[in-house]
């Protein structure tokens, strides 16, 4: 009911009836508007006398949830894309929502997000199930409700990582913080699920205090909440003389029985564990614990400190006993030349080295293992030292069985006792020892004469590369010979594969039947120009793909028309042996498919058709006659009739049609009907052009033949 | 023990992970037969090739793309690219060494202190991101230098990026961060 303004006179004074739903100007008194449609609430009396407003509500989602007359549940196809996306997400979220018993208020703010999301078009490359389980388990964390990222993967049964990824996504791109998630929720549900009758709400609070406990002990960051959970109604239980073993709760809980072992270890190392029950529930200490991960690191810095200072008495003690040494080692020294061969290689190496050796590997490559056998051997120093101190003089035998586990355990670190303990404890030592000290020390040495140019310490011309090395890493004939039989023995069923698939390619070819590439070109073909002449297909071919706006068509069509009049001359010459009409369509049929395979190389190289089609112009006399030739046999090929393939026509079986009733049973190409058709009825018109431009096509045919 | 002065922190880097061309095409059967420590994948379509000095594990494509991991410093990196493109030559194909560049370097570096991440991660909100589900650190992201970091609640820390000095200032300008959440030691 806009005022607007009368055509007629201008004014606007607008008299509006919405009894007669007319509107009038007041000044000329011409009649705007004659029906006009009103938008009023209306109401209706209903049975009972019962007046209820006309009409149906609509959901901003779009006509979701008005199936009238019984169109039901159909995701109509009329609809736009955006709204089917957003009403299967609904259907979905609701799906999903009510298996995790979630509230209405939680599936519709699931629902918001998802609609964020899909505006974002976040949903695309992502499976729509993911999206709605992110934006679910988003839901459950602002509304904190006790989910977790688990349960939702159970029920897709997809991987819970997966799940993650995709929920830190959609949480960073829609700006949503979700609240860390707080072990405490999770107690309530939990203790439920275990079953404590009665007293649940007791254990379950003796439970929280424990986990509070432990979040101020720091046994809670980085962890999954769960496994704290799991230890803590453990212990609540066992508390409340409720006999709950691991397994029970590990199955409630879902992590495995190592995770809860180690927490109740961690538990137990605090010094709330002490405590009694009672004092427990009364008492908080205040004290609070280091991160247990945390406590550990420093327990290795301290074994690491201690084997420092305890090689560093050793040294001390050495000094003493050198004397002794010497002696003992001369004495061995010759009962065991051939040990004392290698080592004298590696021994005579080592002094020079041996500075390199301390500064290039101070630390360890295999940190875990030398750290290990270094606790084993500062186990076994404390031990000996004792013993040692006492036993000065007999100190030798118990120093060579610590020197040599040092050496077991740390081939290339730097001790100081290096050389003089190593020929002695190699000498001294039981051989298997020695023969494994053996092995590490031939391949330090190995790798230790390339060394001699010390190209790690920075060296960095142009060719600052060891030739010499390079070559080891480069296996000599005979080397090679090996490895490739290996190799081929290895690998012989991929190579049998591979065979297989070269000789079925080669069949293939020789068959003429190569799928690969024809496979292309065939699609390509179907979208094949209709059109009344060979000539104007050309064009119109040429047009499509693009090919070249430099092509002159003039040009074209003029080796048409010049085509036509030598080609019109030499018609007539042909010899009668098909009656005209008859023998001409199959003679065109033919051509048509000659025609059809000049096509069908030109789709497929279209590139070439501007060089063709200038070597047509410069060349087309001398192609004419040749041409003419080739029509000739093929005309002889028609009247010899049925399934001769003359070229490869791999096509399809031949749809009878009424236009080619008297024809041959050759297959014409299946793609190429329309164009045979077209061709055919074309030819009807001009029978002279239509001659001259297959003509030229059968030149292009035949150029074909000769490029290929 | 050490301020808020990030020089004395050690920042090792572990991992330093380099691409380059050979600019020809490599015939990778003869590299997997002729070679000493390769492992040759026909199905990927790669090998894998040891270096021992500067210890570095290459990946070859028959294109001539090589990716060169496990180098301790971006000059070892080189270093040892160079030393497979000789490997490479000595082998007998025209090789020319070409587009080398770093593409990743990791560095682990650990703080004297504890870090109580779930302040962190409030701290800092949609920087970082915090998911003990998933995985035990928090991931601290850093868009304009392209950094990642992953703090753990003992004070370790890990640092990924482009390279050597976008890791060094990313610790930088995570320092204080960390710094303001720390848990202190009691024992």
């Amino acid at each position: 009911m806009s005022s607007r303004v009368c055509k007629t006179c201008g004014g606007s004074d607008i008299d509006v009836d919405q009894a007669r739903g007319s509107a009038v100007c007041t000044g000329c008194g011409s009649v705007l508007e004659d029906n006009i449609i009103v938008s009023e609430v209306q109401f209706v009396e209903g049975s009972g006398g019962v007046s209820s407003a006309v009409g149906q509500f609509v959901s901003a989602d779009g006509p979701v949830k008005a199936p009238l007359l019984g169109s039901g549940f159909h995701t109509s196809v009329g609809k736009e894309s955006r709204a089917q996306t957003l009403q299967s997400g609904k259907r979905q979220i609701q799906q999903l929502g009510s298996q995790l018993q979630l509230n209405q208020h939680c599936l519709d703010t699931a629902f918001n997000f998802f609609k964020m999301v899909v505006s974002k078009h976040l949903t695309r490359g992502r499976k729509t199930e993911h999206v709605i389980a992110a934006c679910l388990y988003l839901v459950c964390r602002t509304e904190g409700t006790p989910h977790m990222l688990l349960d939702l993967s159970d029920l897709l049964q997809v991987n819970v990582y997966i799940l993650g990824k995709t929920f830190l996504l959609l949480a960073r791109e829609l700006c949503i913080n979700a609240p860390a998630i707080d072990p405490c929720l999770y107690i309530p549900r939990f203790a439920h699920m275990l079953e404590f009758g009665a007293k649940t709400h007791e254990v379950s609070m003796t439970a929280l205090r424990l986990v509070q406990r432990m979040k101020r002990d720091w046994m809670h960051t980085g962890r999954r909440p769960s496994g704290l959970c799991g230890a803590a109604l453990l212990v609540a239980a066992r508390m409340h003389k409720f006999r709950r073993t691991v397994k029970d709760v590990i199955s409630v809980v879902k992590v495995c029985q190592t995770t809860l072992r180690k927490r109740l270890t961690e538990f137990e190392d605090t010094p709330t564990s002490q405590l009694t029950i009672d004092e427990f529930m009364r008492v908080d200490l205040e004290q609070e614990c280091d991160p247990p991960s945390f406590t550990a690191s420093q327990h290795k810095a301290k074994m690491q400190q201690l084997e420092q200072e305890l090689s560093r008495k050793l040294d001390d003690v050495e000094g003493e006993i050198s004397c002794y040494k010497d002696e003992i080692e001369s004495e061995l020294e010759k009962s065991r030349p051939k040990l004392r061969g290698i080592y004298a290689a590696y021994a005579k190496e080592l002094d020079p080295e041996d500075s390199e050796v301390l500064s290039v590997a101070s630390e360890p490559e295999d940190p875990d293992v030398e750290e290990n056998e270094l606790q084993a051997a500062a186990q076994h120093l404390t031990q000996e030292f004792l013993g040692q101190v006492i036993q000065e003089e007999e100190g030798l035998g118990s120093k060579t069985d610590v020197g040599k586990e040092e050496e077991a355990g740390a081939v290339k670190e730097g001790s100081v006792h290096q050389r003089q303990v190593a020929s002695l404890d190699i000498i001294l030592g039981k051989l298997p020892t020695a023969a494994s000290l053996q092995q590490t020390f031939i391949e330090s040495e190995s790798s230790d004469k390339p060394d001699d140019e010390q190209s790690e310490s920075g060296e960095l011309d142009l060719d600052g590369i060891d030739d010499q090395e390079i070559e080891k890493y480069i296996l000599n004939e005979r080397e090679v010979q090996v490895k490739t039989d290996l190799w081929m023995k290895q690998n012989a069923e991929y190579l049998q594969e591979q065979k297989e698939k070269e000789e079925r390619i080669k069949k293939e070819k020789e068959q003429g039947t190569y799928k690969e590439k024809p496979k292309k070109s065939k699609k390509k073909k179907k979208e094949l120009v209709e059109a009344s002449s060979a000539g104007e297909a050309i064009e119109r071919m040429l047009e499509k793909k693009k090919i070249s706006s430099k092509i002159n068509y003039d040009v074209l069509r003029d080796l048409n028309s010049r085509g036509t009049g030598s080609g019109g001359g030499s018609s007539p010459n042909r010899p009668p042996s098909a009656g005209p009409p008859d023998a001409r369509k199959k003679l065109n049929r033919r051509r048509r498919r000659k025609t059809s395979d000049a096509n069908r190389d030109l789709a497929a190289n279209a590139s070439l058709m501007g060089k063709r089609v200038r070597l047509l112009i410069s060349s087309t006399p001398k192609k004419k006659k040749a041409a003419n030739q080739a029509t000739d046999q093929e005309e002889n090929l028609v009247t010899m009739a049925t399934d001769t393939t003359t070229e490869t026509p791999p096509e399809a079986t031949p749809d009878p049609k009424p236009q080619t009733g008297p024809t041959p049973t050759a297959p014409p190409a299946a793609g190429e009907e329309e164009e045979e058709e077209e061709e055919e009825e074309g030819e009807g018109e001009g029978e002279e052009e239509c001659v001259s431009a297959l003509q030229l096509v059968g030149d292009y045919g035949c150029e074909e033949e000769e490029v290929f | 023990m050490d301020s808020s002065n990030d020089d004395a922190l050690d920042i090792i880097v572990s991992n330093v992970v380099a691409t380059f061309r050979t600019r020809c095409h490599l015939n990778l059967r003869t590299i997997a037969l002729e070679g000493t420590n390769v492992i040759y994948k026909p199905e990927v379509g790669k090998v894998l090739m040891k270096l021992r000095k500067p210890k570095i594990t290459a990946s070859i494509w028959s294109s001539g793309k090589i990716i060169c991991t496990g180098a301790t410093s971006e000059d070892e990196a080189k270093q040892g690219a160079r030393r497979l493109a000789r490997c490479l030559q000595k082998l007998g194909f025209k090789v020319r060494f070409s587009a080398f560049k770093v593409v990743n370097v990791l560095a682990v570096c650990s703080m004297p202190f504890a870090i109580h991440l779930i302040d962190f991660t409030k701290n800092n909100r949609p920087i970082a991101s915090y998911e003990p589900e998933l995985h035990p650190a928090a991931t601290y992201r850093i868009k304009n230098l392209k950094a990642t970091i992953q703090v753990f609640s003992t004070g370790s820390i890990t640092v990924t990026g482009p390279n050597v000095q976008n890791v060094a200032t990313a610790v930088e300008q995570v320092y204080p961060l960390l710094f303001e959440c720390q848990k202190p030691l009691c024992e």
